[in-house]
């Protein structure tokens, strides 16, 4: 099996120990992970879907004629470029008006949309085409962590048209996932909620965002977890860096280590926490690393 | 999995009623009744009853009236206070029995829906032919009834009162008892000065027809983060927009306070694509020169690289660290692919709706 690998931007170049720990975890379950080379932002769906429609979508489409000329399906790990790159195709398969008129864009630059590609959330994949299974047989050590899941916004919805198969509201896909590890998925005060970063919000108005974050914050420290798990690079530098931003502007204290579910996996593969960058992120992992490997550690 | 059964149940139960809701309105657009009860339930906006019977009404029916469970008591209650409407519930309470024998069910449940979808298409046919007849004004007012009504609920006193009161007294205490949850107050009248109906076409032909389904029931802003500690009040931009109130909508910052959460896309009971309608009406606003600088910063980030958050030197040496590639292989390594991204940007003219200055490679002025 082979999948193009969709980047976006904050993973490669912010958190790339997101994506090493993303190849190394599939070399293990032999699915060959194909640059998309060329590749561009997805782009973000808050920023450029909310000032022009046509724009975002002739962007979108480009990225998605790459992985059409592969003929192969696109993996994204992110929610934001999921969100993005899944709405575009759908919309361009459907409206055929709209994909004329996206289609005379891209004309200009040699390349046309044909919808031949389907676009795969990492969580998805891991779930449906890997399963459960092989991703048990994957963990060298089951690590001792109670986790705060964080879904994020453009994963599973909106479900009339994303179709994977959980409920939007009350879903288990990702808890699922991430107790194959050995890790406790503990169940907090309104878990679904956004962590206040997208549609644009981080960029206009950073206080409104900080207080989401903070919101969800409290939440999790009442539930008493070890770290934040996520599926979304943009949620991940929110919590890691804006949990920072949360402490400036509210003088609180929170320490709350954050793991994208690739570094995840990775830890339980036996990776370094400076393979998968977690030394250099704002929010010291240390701790929840010494509690996560304590006793394999002996 | 006992929790989605009931959830289904719950909203085909809701989903009768409004069906049935809109035969009698059907039903009733024959019969020449304007001040049905349930049309002012239905759309909330377009009749002259006050709120307050059809509350009194819930609230005599039972003293504990959860919104979605006591449906069915709501029903019943209504069918023994208000005679005429039994004559027309009766034929669909008739069709209720049949659906439990499942053999004739599937035909009797076709007609159904073919006959609700002929209400819902007359019921599109007479809110454009109202919404052109009657003047704005009073469709407004019923809305700031609706809202103040909602304020009332729960002090008996006030609300005999206010009924007893005349029309003109009743807007003054109102005034004096409104907050600012409120869309509109008296002293603002809109007229049809106001609305552009362009404004409201944009959507319909964004395919969003879904703008015309929503009949304010708030589900939308009671579930929304934003609106819990911003001014984004999304079930009345929701309403703006199909009003056609174009400078209401796109000059207010509150627009961009959606993180785009899909929370109340997913509760619609509607199915109304809340959140497409907000990012049409941020387009519109956006090209009528509403775009914050970090936004159009953004725009400039992926003119210039390609990606909205491009590599910096810390991310460089932390990908060669771990054995990745210095920079990754999008159009960060890709001159001609960055070139294809810019020359696409200037093909739908992103780059002037940003104002992207090509020769400083950053924003005009």
């Amino acid at each position: 099996m082979e999948i193009a690998y969709f980047l976006g931007c904050i993973m490669p170049n912010r958190y790339p120990g997101i994506e090493k720990a993303t190849r190394i975890l599939f070399d293990a379950l032999d699915i060959e992970l194909k640059d998309m080379d060329g590749a561009s932002c997805c782009p973000a769906p808050g920023v450029f879907g909310s000032f022009d429609e046509e724009t975002w979508a002739t962007i979108a489409a480009r990225n998605l004629t790459l992985a059409e000329d592969m003929g192969a399906d696109i993996m994204t790990e992110c929610n934001g470029c999921f969100g993005s790159l899944f709405e575009a195709n759908h919309m361009l398969k459907e409206d055929e008006e709209k994909r004329a008129k996206i289609n005379a864009n891209l004309a200009e630059i040699g390349k046309e949309f044909k919808g031949t590609t389907n676009v795969k959330h990492l969580a998805q994949i891991l779930r449906d085409d890997v399963g459960y299974e092989k991703l048990a047989s994957l963990i060298e050590k089951p690590l001792d962590l109670n986790v705060a899941v964080h879904y994020g916004c453009h994963f599973l919805k909106p479900t009339a048209e994303i179709g994977i198969e959980d409920q939007a509201e009350n879903p288990s896909i990702l808890d699922d996932i991430v107790e194959i590890t050995g890790a406790k998925s503990i169940d907090y005060k309104d878990k679904m909620m956004c962590c206040g970063a997208g549609g644009g919000l981080r960029a206009r108005d950073i206080d409104v965002t900080a207080s989401f974050t903070k919101e969800k914050l409290d939440h999790m420290t009442e539930a008493g977890v070890d770290a934040i798990i996520d599926v979304c690079p943009f949620c991940h530098m929110q919590f890691d860096q804006g949990q920072t931003e949360v402490n400036e502007k509210y003088g609180t204290d929170y320490a709350i280590p954050v793991f994208h579910l690739a570094q995840l996996y990775g830890l339980a593969m036996g990776l370094s926490a400076e393979e998968l960058t977690l030394d250099a992120q704002k929010i010291d992992a240390a701790p929840a690393l010494a509690k996560a490997l304590g006793e394999n550690a002996k | 999995m006992s929790i989605i059964d009931r959830l289904k149940s719950l909203f085909s139960e809701e989903k009768d009623m409004e069906e049935k809701n809109i035969a009698d309105k059907k039903s009733d657009d024959v019969g020449a009744k304007p001040s049905n009860l349930d049309d002012a339930i239905v759309s909330g906006t377009k009749t002259s009853v006050p709120i307050s019977d059809v509350l009194k009404k819930d609230e005599d029916a039972a003293s504990e009236v959860t919104f979605k469970k006591d449906v069915s008591s709501i029903e019943e209650q209504r069918v023994e206070e208000d005679l005429p409407i039994i004559e027309e519930d009766e034929p669909s309470n008739d069709e209720e029995i049949p659906k439990e024998e499942e053999e004739e069910s599937d035909v009797e449940e076709v007609q159904e829906i073919q006959s609700a979808e002929d209400a819902a298409v007359e019921d599109d046919d007479e809110t454009s032919e109202i919404e052109e007849d009657v003047p704005v004004e009073e469709s407004l007012d019923v809305e700031e009834n609706t809202s103040s009504q909602e304020e009332d609920v729960n002090t008996d006193d006030e609300e005999e009162s206010a009924e007893k009161a005349d029309d003109e007294e009743n807007n003054q205490n109102k005034d004096e008892k409104r907050d600012n949850m409120t869309l509109l107050t008296d002293k603002e009248l809109l007229t049809d000065a106001n609305r552009d109906p362009e404004f409201t076409a944009e959507f319909i032909d964004a395919g969003i027809e879904t703008v015309k389904h929503c009949f304010q029931c708030g589900t939308c802003g009671g579930g929304c983060p934003s609106g819990r500690r911003t001014p984004y009040k999304v079930r009345q931009i929701v309403r703006k927009c199909l009003l056609g109130l174009k400078e209401e909508v796109i000059t207010d910052d509150a627009l961009w306070m959606c993180t785009t959460c899909y929370t109340c896309q997913e509760r619609c009971p509607r199915s109304v694509k809340i959140v497409e309608i907000i990012k049409k009406a941020r387009n519109v606003a956006a090209h009528a020169g509403y775009m914050a600088k970090p936004h159009k910063m953004t725009g400039v980030f992926v003119i210039n690289t390609g990606h909205a958050v491009p590599i910096n030197d810390a991310a460089k040496s932390l990908r060669t660290k771990i054995g990745l590639s210095e920079v990754p292989a999008t159009t960060h390594a890709d001159a001609a692919a960055l070139e294809e991204v810019k020359k696409l940007c200037k093909i739908t003219a992103f780059d002037e709706l940003i104002g992207y200055d090509e020769a400083t490679g950053g924003l005009k002025e």
